[in-house]
């Protein structure tokens, strides 16, 4: 495989999302993948040895190099995807997908953030950018950023039962996080998983930041209410 | 639930008060577990604790899953394809 190959792609897609409505093919993000809070970045993107090198040497068209690029991201990627798609296929598509867009465009990476940092934000441009070539992921991005009520979670006033804390594993939580509605997981994905801020979401979905902070919000609540239900079952069933 | 003295003395909110604020409050930076009305309210003082809990447990929720080997096999075609410049811009589908 020869990775020496000039393609037309400059890094940039550019394109204005009309409140909430996407066009086909039309998408906002920010000119070049940026990193979340070095406190972040260190926690999520610790060095990894021999990355460096192989970056080098990819950026000049090394094949082994990239595949070892794709060793050393290939789960992290794919799990970012998968988590914001909620579906294998496309998430593997997506996968693939990102890796290509970093073939494409490795050779702008500068080393300004730490390389992981910056597949991953390509990564979520890639799932952002197919999301709304499906219409965000229903229909709309207003649609999507508000659920309907039915989805929604509902107040918790007066109800004294069960806690979570201590109580939940990762698996509960990755359930209940598949069984989020869209709009929901999105924001929840990128900022209490990922940890991108509201400024950094709200100018990837082309939303408020207070709307970003309120879904973040409704999709802890309704977590919450997921994993409760959750611990009904299992406490009816012992 | 809302208690009587906060209703009375006008200063504290009542439970759905409080939790229309919630979000504010957690993005504000502001201890929110020490926060008046939830020292004073079991309900919400449990509510603050699990979305408290729900937030550090997604923070600690590593990648754990790995592509099939198709994807690999995909980027490869898709890699040669642009190689022989037949499809520049277009990526294609995994096999």
């Amino acid at each position: 495989m020869n990775l020496a190959v000039q393609t037309k792609s400059s890094g940039r897609l550019t394109g204005e999302a009309k409140r909430g409505i996407f066009k086909t093919g039309e998408v906002r993000m920010s000119a070049e993948p940026s990193q979340p809070k070095i406190v972040q970045h260190m926690r999520r993107n610790p060095p990894i040895d021999g990355e460096a090198e192989a970056i080098a040497k990819a950026q000049g068209g090394d094949a082994q190099s990239f595949e070892i690029l794709y060793s050393l991201h290939k789960r992290r990627v794919y799990s970012l995807c998968l988590r914001m798609l909620g579906n294998v296929a496309e998430a593997e598509d997506l996968t693939q997908e990102a890796f290509l867009q970093l073939y494409r465009k490795i050779g702008t990476f500068r080393g300004d953030s730490a390389f992981s940092t910056w597949l991953h934000r390509l990564a979520v441009n890639v799932v952002l950018m197919h999301l709304r070539k499906k219409g965000l992921p229903q229909v709309s991005l207003e649609e999507t950023l508000e659920p309907s009520q039915d989805d929604g979670p509902r107040k918790d006033i007066g109800e004294r039962d069960l806690v979570l804390s201590g109580s939940i594993d990762r698996v509960a939580l990755e359930r209940a996080v598949e069984n989020l509605p869209p709009g929901y997981r999105l924001v929840f994905v990128l900022h209490d998983v990922e940890g991108y801020e509201h400024n950094e979401i709200a100018d990837m979905l082309s939303c408020s930041i207070g709307n970003s902070k309120s879904q973040l919000h409704k999709a802890r609540m309704k977590l919450r209410d997921l994993l409760r239900s959750g611990q009904r079952k299992e406490e009816s069933i012992a | 639930m809302s208690d009587i003295r906060d209703k009375q003395d006008g200063k504290s909110m009542d439970c759905a008060e409080f939790q229309q604020r919630l979000p504010e409050l957690f993005e504000s930076g502001v201890k929110v577990s020490q926060d008046e009305h939830v020292l004073g309210c079991e309900n919400c003082a449990a509510l603050v604790r699990d979305l408290e809990y729900i937030a550090s447990q997604a923070k600690l929720l590593l990648p754990i899953h790995d592509p099939s080997p198709g994807v690999w096999d995909g980027i490869q075609q898709a890699i040669r394809g642009e190689a022989n410049q037949k499809t520049p811009e277009h990526s294609g589908k995994r096999p």
